[in-house]
């Protein structure tokens, strides 16, 4: 298989009619009144909601913004109503700062100089907004997560990668901007470097070590069982850099999965129910 | 029995595990199927029951033909004067915890017969070696509107099985099916392609709509010997397509590409011992 860009290039009219399709279909097989998005600006999250507003209509559509004061960004802010002005999804902006520090007080063992585990405070924090909001709306929680930062386990376990469903999960990031482009999120937001935003000056390819450009390649690669070495050698890499690669892939699973638990019943949640997703 | 029947295909998306929903979606495609005078209609693979039923297929089985879904659709099709073929999950009489992924045939007479699907994908989004026992009969049904040869999805990419049917005398044959849009391409090439080598007519219904994040891409077709689509339904939504299909055209097609008579049997020995050394 070559690995190449043309490899990732998308049926943008295609693909578009099918996520939207499968936005739509999972709303009315689940009854919803709609859905939740967050929205921090980025190119994913603005994805997500472009799309499931052309999906859904754009009164059915919640998007919020939960901004807090370490992160904040009036970039970030700017292009969020940008998007709320073009497509016409409903904005709220919720600042979760005085929920951190809360958490921060509350929880005896707070460090704020570990940054990943405060980091993953403001993802789980967002997750209870988000979903505090569609319970009372009965709607759903559509996510934002891509297949490039899901495969790496470039995410908050529980935390922004919690939704109900995650129309862009089968996407490669490289994959999500052709088609932000496609749906006519603006410009300036496709071109931004991607952010969690879980603390200050973090930027995705410089945590991953790699632009997404190439990461897209390598994980192209290990999706079709190549080998780490026929990936390197096609891609002109260093071997140590696409296995370790592969091994944050692989060491992330139980980040895409069900809490693991021992096999003890006759049938086993996680292992060997296998019930069907969407409700009839 | 004419030489020319109008065949029609019940392109329909599923809600799963809800045999009530699903057959009232055909009822309706029936409907249409007479008023355009169809001798039969076929339906998609497992359109009983939706295809994703993954553990509640157990619930979900029936007995063919001695089952409830079965008796209701025989008897649509003796009072509708229209043979229908569907798919659904079937319990096994004689041991019951044994299903199969079976394609039921019933007519204006009544029950007709069944096809088991013989090859059962287990790979990638398919489980279903983990529910169904294979079939191990490739039955021709002789009927009224002519000899009709059954297979069911996954069959079609093993030339055994249409070669077979064919063989056997089978003039249409019908596959039901649920194919999920990555696949769409495969099948486009081989349906074709199963209808050209045997110079039959070739019936594929697919399911449409999404089940679990499968897009069932529809694009149901009826192929005539020559290769050529001679109706389409859309791509991936639920629709409805017919088409009159004459089968003195088989004979035009065969003295242009006498497929069938020029076949060499005797490398069928030796891909049996191959495939047994693979």
């Amino acid at each position: 298989m070559l690995l190449t860009k043309e490899a990732l290039k998308l049926n943008l009219p295609l693909t578009t009619t099918r996520l939207k399709r499968f936005i739509r279909d999972y709303v009315k097989k689940t009854k919803a009144q709609g859905a939740v998005l967050n929205l921090s600006g980025g190119i994913d999250s603005s994805t997500a909601v472009a799309l499931t507003t052309l999906a859904l209509g754009k009164n059915k559509v919640l998007a919020l913004s939960l901004p807090e004061k370490e992160t904040h960004s009036p970039i970030d802010i700017k292009h969020t109503k940008m998007l709320s002005r073009k497509f016409g999804f409903h904005l709220e902006t919720i600042d979760i700062t005085k929920i951190l520090q809360a958490y921060y007080k509350a929880i005896p063992a707070f460090d704020p100089n570990d940054r990943l585990c405060k980091g993953n405070v403001k993802a789980r924090a967002r997750m209870i907004c988000l979903y505090y909001c569609a319970n009372r709306q009965n709607k759903i929680v559509v996510g934002g997560s891509d297949k490039s930062e899901t495969m790496m386990g470039y995410f908050t376990k529980w935390g922004d990668v919690a939704a109900d469903i995650s129309p862009l999960m089968d996407l490669y990031k490289t994959q999500v901007r052709q088609l932000a482009a496609y749906i006519g999120v603006p410009s300036e937001i496709i071109a931004k470097p991607s952010t969690p935003q879980l603390w200050p000056k973090q930027l995705a390819e410089d945590e991953l070590g790699i632009t997404y450009e190439i990461l897209d390649l390598i994980l192209l690669g290990l999706e079709n069982f190549m080998a780490a070495n026929e990936i390197a050698e096609q891609l002109n890499l260093p071997l140590k850099l696409v296995e370790g690669v592969k091994t944050r892939w692989l060491s992330s699973e139980h980040k895409r999965r069900m809490p693991l638990t021992m096999k003890m019943g006759y049938r086993t949640i996680g292992a060997d129910f296998r019930l069907p997703y969407t409700p009839s | 029995m004419s030489d020319k029947i109008t065949v029609a295909l019940g392109q329909m998306s599923c809600r799963v595990a809800d045999k009530k929903h699903n057959t009232q979606t055909m009822k309706k495609k029936i409907t249409q199927a007479k008023r355009i005078k169809a001798d039969i209609i076929a339906f998609p693979e497992l359109s009983l029951t939706g295809y994703v039923a993954r553990d509640r297929a157990y619930e979900l089985a029936e007995p063919v033909p001695n089952g409830p879904s079965v008796h209701e659709i025989e008897k649509i099709a003796k009072d509708e004067g229209i043979h229908i073929i569907f798919g659904m999950i079937e319990r096994n009489a004689k041991a019951t915890t044994i299903l199969h992924n079976t394609a039921v045939l019933v007519g204006p007479k009544g029950y007709v017969g069944k096809y088991r699907k013989m090859h059962l994908p287990t790979h990638s989004v398919f489980e279903e070696k983990q529910y169904f026992r294979p079939g191990y009969q490739t039955p021709v049904f002789e009927t009224e509107v002519g000899k009709i040869g059954i297979m069911i999805c996954y069959d079609v990419y093993f030339p055994e099985i249409t070669r077979l049917l064919s063989l056997k005398g089978a003039k249409l044959i019908v596959c039901i099916s649920a194919s999920p849009s990555v696949r769409r391409r495969f099948f486009e090439t081989l349906t074709a392609a199963r209808a050209i080598e045997n110079t039959v007519f070739l019936a594929f219904v697919n399911l449409a709509g999404v089940e679990d994040g499968l897009q069932f891409w529809g694009g149901s077709r009826i192929i005539a010997p020559s290769g050529s689509v001679i109706s389409e339904a859309k791509y991936d939504v639920d629709d409805f397509t017919s088409a009159i299909i004459d089968y003195a055209d088989i004979s035009r097609v065969q003295a242009w590409a006498p497929a069938l008579r020029d076949l060499r049997p005797e490398i069928f020995t030796s891909l049996r011992e191959e495939a047994e050394n693979l």
